[in-house]
């Protein structure tokens, strides 16, 4: 198993290299620089000499490959370089975010499971019956509602008209955390709910379970031993995809909520053209998708063993 | 087991370290972040402001960095030795007087008993330390200032220019030459000790600016005991943070969220700035060159229509380059009003006829189409251009949207574009010069349509030339009726900007310059 982690791992550094290339590309490719964003911003005309000046001192005069080059020569000697925006280090800016993003991505993937998978087995079995009908429904609502919205009525109802949690939720605590959790967690439950239910009626029409009720197995005891079991394989699939995008971020909640995450540093930093600050998040993300994915198959093996890890066939 | 045993730590490894780090963040935060006021002793006012970030260059509060002069102006730190009146006048502030000893030489005296938060009194000898400190790191100011030498001796200073500059006194009262302290110096997070009512204490960038109040403030009591300033780039967000009482007063409110405290608990402050909403001509384009289209578009353009109707009263027309809060503002020029039939029946004088009947008018086989471009982050001009679609639509001229966010490299290719419409500052400095400096002329790097006249140029450099404040004035009025006359610019709305306080807070102004926001006079309502 280490050398497969090990290979793995190693993988990530072609992906890394490639990706990051893309990004850097793209960004000069959709025009615009830092300097003239921050002018457009400020509604005040800077001189062509200050300009020059400007992007001069930022490295954005040097041809693309050079500028790419430099930035690579820099983080392979573990420099991030510095925000054009800011002024600030990249790597201390971008590792302050992160407890947020982590803490906001573990609160609404667990309100998520706690919700989707229980109400996703009721209806399951509780199939075309009214709890059925009506937690369907409730999915059909939490997929329907943007998240911005979800966010707005949270917030008038539980900070404005109730005074319970704070409209302003920069500190980051758990408290803090609530509506922005409940508001992230309200889409995927919704998602997960109907995933749930469609995997457990999956299960619950093979065989195995037919021949478990003929053996006079009690239903309840089919459902966790085996039935469950069987559906986390999927689950969790759907469940780490979701922890990758919650980890880059969730721009949209983090504003509302001024929430203070990767999510809003990336999308501000795209805005502004911000170069180093879009390479670090590009490599974060890079970097999540392998782990997770890596820890998604491992997970697969945990779970059910005839899974081999990368095909392997001892 | 064993396999059971390595899952469940990977998924207790990974909640434990959200749970951690959310949890030790919090702590080292509670030091200094509160946005109520139950961590600070005595009043407190928490402002909510949409645009103290980086991303508007103002990371900090440090005047010789990027445009965090407005910062520290705006909340109260610093002072520049001058200051505008609400007319946009020129009236001593830090200093009391100055001569004009001849062309280059300027002596100013400054004001007695002022002294710096950091308690060193303020003298000649700092004002120039601090003005050197500025132009050695502030690229614009350098450029603006022109400072040859500055001598200190007791309450005087004197600044030597290296070419006449009859602005000099509107550039030292730009949000830059807030005088700070140099010897007390600028911390790394970029907080400084300037002259101003209250003193930062603490500061994050994108985040909050933490104030006390100034005990030895020269110029009254300031009536807060603590201010705290939030920066809240959400618009919905900062709706709710005043709707539940988070923050005492906004600045930045979205235009939509303003019913809402139209109502005794809320007080509005309002004034028109020279942030201008304006269409440039590009006198490389075929059609544009047509003086009878470019007027027709200045006629076609429903001004009054736009300002009440899609900015929902939020704006005032604009008639030329500044509002009628300056003296050679507002009504002081003409421009053309809006009068379709008129501009109808200008463009059929001109040739351009509607011959087959779509709508459009045409002249010589080509249709009277305009690219009309501009740029999606301020919220007024994607609207303009709407507007302007559907009125110059009703006289026959078809008009292309191109919203974009590439806008530079849009307006670089001369050929991909007739029309630029754009938002900008026409007098950061109150001054008349620079709009003409940086737009208008031959020489300046925002002229983005090649407009010439050469009437335009002899004026401006007369203006260079004129230190007489009337005569400028006067100068500026005749600027402004020239590229008005061309019909190479049209000047749509100017911004009106609105602060909003609760009710049980006084001294909350708009000003037109924009810049000052927090003063001595704020405090809790008696």
């Amino acid at each position: 198993m280490s050398n497969y982690v090990i290979k793995r791992l190693l993988q990530m550094i072609p992906i890394l290299f490639v990706i990051t290339f893309l990004s850097f590309g793209m960004m000069r490719l959709a025009g615009s620089d830092a300097v003239l964003a921050q002018m457009q911003n400020t509604g005040v005309v800077m001189s062509k000499e200050v300009i020059e000046n400007a992007r001069a001192e930022l490295g954005l005069d040097k041809p693309f490959l050079t500028q790419y080059f430099i930035w690579l020569i820099n983080i392979l000697h573990g420099d991030m370089g510095v925000s054009y925006i800011s002024n600030k280090e990249v790597f201390p800016t971008f590792i302050s975010k992160l407890p947020a993003t982590l803490l906001l991505t573990a609160l609404s993937i667990g309100l998520t499971v706690i919700v989707s998978i229980p109400l996703g087995i009721l209806s399951a079995v509780k199939q075309n019956r009214f709890t059925d009908y009506f937690i369907r429904f409730c999915s059909f609502i939490g997929n329907s509602v943007p998240n911005f919205f979800a966010a707005l009525l949270l917030m008038y109802f539980f900070s404005i008209r109730l005074n319970i949690f704070p409209v302003i939720s920069r500190d980051i605590t758990l408290k803090n955390a609530v509506l922005p959790a409940i508001t992230l967690s309200i889409a995927m439950s919704a998602k997960y709910m109907r995933q749930v239910r469609a995997t457990v009626l999956d299960e619950l029409s093979k065989d195995y379970v037919v021949g478990a009720r003929a053996r006079g197995v009690k239903f309840s005891v089919t459902l966790t031993k085996s039935v469950l079991k069987s559906s986390f394989v999927t689950l969790i699939t759907l469940m780490t995809l979701s922890i990758g995008s919650l980890l880059g971020g969730t721009a949209i909640v983090e504003s509302i909520f001024m929430w203070d995450g990767v999510g809003k540093l990336a999308v501000d930093a795209i805005n502004m053209r911000d170069y180093p600050i879009i390479q670090a998040y590009v490599m974060w993300m890079a970097i999540i998708y392998v782990c997770v994915n890596l820890i998604t198959d491992l997970s697969y093996h945990l779970l059910d063993p005839r899974i081999r890890i990368g095909g392997d066939k001892k | 087991m064993r396999k059971t045993n390595i899952l469940c730590l990977i998924v207790s490894l990974f909640i434990a370290m959200a749970v951690i780090t959310g949890c030790s963040s919090g702590n080292s935060e509670s030091k200094t972040t509160n946005t109520g006021s139950s961590e600070y002793s005595g009043t407190t006012f928490v402002l909510g402001d949409t645009t103290f970030n980086a991303e508007n260059g103002e990371p900090d509060i440090n005047p010789h960095n990027s445009y965090s002069g407005w910062a520290c102006i705006r909340y109260g730190v610093g002072e520049t030795l001058f200051r505008y009146s609400d007319t946009m006048e020129i009236e001593p502030w830090l200093a009391t007087d100055y001569e004009l000893v001849d062309e280059l030489t300027w002596k100013i005296i400054l004001r007695d008993n002022v002294a710096f938060s950091s308690g060193r009194n303020l003298d000649g000898q700092a004002v120039k330390e601090c003005l050197e400190h500025l132009v050695e790191n502030h690229d614009r100011a350098r450029g603006d200032l022109m400072i040859d030498t500055i001598t200190a001796e007791g309450q005087t200073v004197t600044i030597k220019t290296t070419e006449p500059k009859a602005t000099l006194l509107n550039y030292l009262s730009d949000p830059y030459g807030c005088i700070i302290d140099m010897e007390a110096g600028i911390t790394e997070d970029g907080i400084v000790c300037g002259t101003g009512p209250y003193i930062a204490e603490s500061l994050e960038t994108d985040e909050e600016v933490n104030l006390v109040k100034n005990e030895n403030y020269w110029n009254g009591e300031p009536g807060f005991d603590n201010i705290n300033v939030i920066t809240i780039t959400d618009g919905d967000t900062l709706t709710m943070a005043l709707q539940s009482g988070e923050i005492d007063a906004a600045y930045g409110m979205p235009y939509a969220s303003y019913p809402l405290f139209e109502n005794e608990d809320y007080t509005f402050s309002s004034c028109a700035t020279s942030r201008a909403f304006f269409a440039a001509m590009n006198y490389e384009s075929e059609i544009i060159k047509d003086q009878a289209v470019r007027k027709a578009i200045a006629m076609g353009i429903d001004k009054e229509g736009f300002v009440n109707r899609l900015l929902d009263g939020n704006g005032y027309p604009a008639v030329g380059v500044y509002p009628d809060t300056f003296s050679f503002g507002g009504d002081a020029v003409t421009d053309e009003t809006y009068n379709p039939e008129e501009a109808m029946a200008l463009l059929e004088e001109a040739g351009w006829t509607d011959s087959d009947g779509d709508g459009i008018r045409e002249k010589n086989g080509q249709k009277l189409t305009i690219r009309w471009c501009t740029y999606p982050s301020r919220q007024e001009l994607p609207l303009l251009a709407e507007a302007v679609q559907a009125t110059l639509g009703n006289i026959g001229i078809e008009v292309v949207i191109n919203c974009t966010a590439d806008i530079a490299n849009v307006v670089s290719d001369k050929s991909a574009w007739d029309v630029y419409a754009s938002a900008m500052v026409t007098a950061p400095t109150g001054d008349p010069e620079y709009f003409f400096t940086t737009h208008c002329l031959d020489s300046s790097v925002a002229n983005d349509g090649s407009y010439h006249s050469d009437k335009l140029e002899t004026l401006a450099s007369e203006l260079a030339g004129t230190f007489d404040a009337d005569r400028r004035g006067e100068i500026a009025v005749e600027m402004q009726q020239t590229i008005l006359d061309d019909d190479a610019y049209v000047f749509c709305s100017h911004l009106k900007m609105s602060m909003i306080s609760k009710s049980t807070i006084t001294g909350l102004s708009a000003h037109p310059c924009d810049f000052y926001e927090i003063t001595a006079e704020l405090a809790p309502a008696k």
